[in-house]
């Protein structure tokens, strides 16, 4: 019974872990950059639907799309304005990750400006009974999270293998210059990839708003999550972050088997120095070189 | 065909081209040799926006297209296979050809396109939903050009396609060069291998710390010059 609790509970909090990896992954793909402000997008997608549900009281379908589509082009405009500036000054990917990390707590202090530090809660849905599935409970919601998340998944996976833009994404991921040689538009390439790799954000945000509470700083964690889930999976592989995250998922939830609970966030951060010490290619990252 | 008048070009504060005037004409093969640094890839990297012109002008078909942007120079007919990483390792052999050819629209040339490069690389249908790193480096080479070639071009400019290739397939790359010119397609070629290169060119254009010190036929191998650049010394 335990294990199967277990198991339910990676699954959820995995789905959560890859919807954030494989937004982030995307947009590392294209770019060669790491985006961590990318956290803050998942915390903008909540506080929106926080917003425009409760606040302004529109009706919680049209607030879920609204969310979406301005959480994707609040990622776009952080590319627009403030990414792609400074990469015309071909500044490092360092630079870059600065002001990624200036841009997260920025928009984390805009964020506790307007709605305070407190923990917020959307209220959408009553608490309710789970249901019992081989002994372990889930609730309605739960089941939600995990098929909204593996759709979303089979539908990206179908982009980047069976679309011309998805081709053009891998393309560029593999090697840049070439993809502009062939006469690909890496601006293109890379504006689509933040409104993607945002949208994901949002759903995240949502998703999120939804099961737990939020606060203004619950884009940071997840993002050291989801970079985790994405660093086993294989930075830079769309398809290895989200088989990556669940396993992050999986490690925490059974370590806790073993250890306090409080030992979850160390597990997640373990794995990953092990991962950057003697795997950083990760699990499923293409091996790269010429066979002769 | 191509015409390139007084370049200098380089890269950031770096100028590398001082001043190179030289031409291509329809239907030839044209090398460009000289030792490493003289600036010949950079002749290439110019014409692709790839390196900054900092004066001069270049001409194809007479039109300007000095600082035009590379999608546009590809659907003008001029293709550029580059050095070393060459292909898509990550994504199969046919979307390698295919990913050139986007601007065609239309399915039935992209098609015969791609059945051209077939039939002139029968390895590469064999191979075609594999992955592009599991080739053979002489096959990597192949893909490269097929990529080009889906991208019909009237110019083609090849940047050292002979590098790490061993003598057989070498062989077989220049007579793969000979035989895109007599498909009717002009080709300039930045070459190590001088001797070869200026066997299969039509002319040759010697650079040299960034000018061009020489210029001529297949008489030219027989120059001063290159023997002491080249057939003396390394080779």
């Amino acid at each position: 019974m335990v294990f199967t609790q277990l198991l339910i509970n990676s699954l959820i909090i995995g789905s959560i872990y890859a919807l954030v990896a494989a937004g982030f992954s995307l947009i590392y793909a294209t770019n060669k950059f790491l985006h961590l402000a990318h956290g803050v997008c998942i915390t903008v997608g909540a506080y929106l639907l926080f917003l425009l549900f409760t606040q302004l009281n529109i009706s919680f379908p049209i607030a879920c799309i609204l969310t979406i589509i301005l959480t994707s082009l609040f990622g776009l405009c952080l590319y627009l304005l403030i990414y792609r500036p400074l990469q015309k000054k071909k500044t490092s990917s360092v630079i870059l990750l600065i002001a990624s990390l200036g841009l997260l707590i920025l928009f984390q202090n805009i964020i506790q400006l307007f709605f305070g530090a407190n923990v917020r809660s959307l209220g959408y849905l009553r608490i309710e009974h789970g249901l019992t599935i081989f002994g372990a409970i889930i609730t309605k919601l739960q089941i939600i999270i995990m098929c909204v998340a593996i759709l979303l998944f089979i539908g990206l996976l179908f982009f980047m293998k069976k679309t011309k833009l998805g081709r053009d994404m891998r393309a560029v991921a593999d090697n840049k210059e070439l993809a502009s040689i062939v006469g690909i538009n890496p601006k293109k390439v890379a504006i689509y990839s933040f409104l993607i790799g945002s949208a994901l954000a949002g759903v995240a945000g949502i998703l999120i708003g939804l099961e737990q509470n939020m606060e203004p700083t619950m884009g940071t964690e997840l993002m050291i999550k989801g970079f985790t889930g994405a660093i086993i999976g294989g930075i830079g592989t769309v398809a290895g972050a989200i088989p990556g995250s669940y396993m992050l998922g999986i490690a925490e939830n059974f370590g806790i088997w073993y250890l306090p609970s409080g030992y979850k966030d160390a597990i997640a951060f373990i794995l990953l120095f092990i991962f950057l010490l003697f795997k950083p290619e990760g699990l499923f990252g293409v091996v790269k070189g010429v066979k002769e | 065909m191509l015409e390139i008048n007084e370049l200098h070009a380089g890269y950031d504060e770096l100028e590398i081209l001082k001043g190179i005037t030289l031409h291509v004409n329809p239907g030839e093969i044209v090398a460009l040799i000289g030792p490493n640094g003289a600036g010949k890839t950079t002749v290439i990297k110019s014409i692709f926006s790839l390196a900054n012109v900092r004066a001069g002008k270049i001409i194809f078909k007479e039109k300007d297209i000095t600082r035009i942007k590379t999608h546009e120079l590809i659907e003008l007919g001029i293709s550029y296979v580059n050095q070393g990483r060459i292909i898509f390792k990550n994504l199969n052999v046919k979307e390698n050809l295919l990913i050139g050819a986007d601007f065609l629209q239309d399915k039935d040339i992209i098609q015969k396109d791609l059945d051209f490069v077939y039939k002139k690389f029968p390895i590469l249908k064999q191979r075609e939903d594999q992955l592009a790193f599991a080739l053979s480096g002489g096959q990597q080479q192949m893909l490269a050009i097929g990529r080009a070639l889906m991208q019909n071009p009237s110019l083609l400019l090849l940047d050292e396609p002979s590098l790490g290739l061993s003598p057989k397939l070498q062989k077989e790359l220049f007579a793969i060069i000979q035989q895109l010119k007599d498909d009717g397609i002009s080709l300039l070629i930045v070459e190590q291998n001088a001797k070869k290169a200026i066997e299969i060119a039509d002319r040759t254009y010697l650079l040299e710390d960034g000018n061009i010190a020489l210029e001529g036929g297949k008489e030219i191998i027989k120059h001063k010059k290159i023997k002491d650049v080249y057939l003396g010394g390394r080779y």
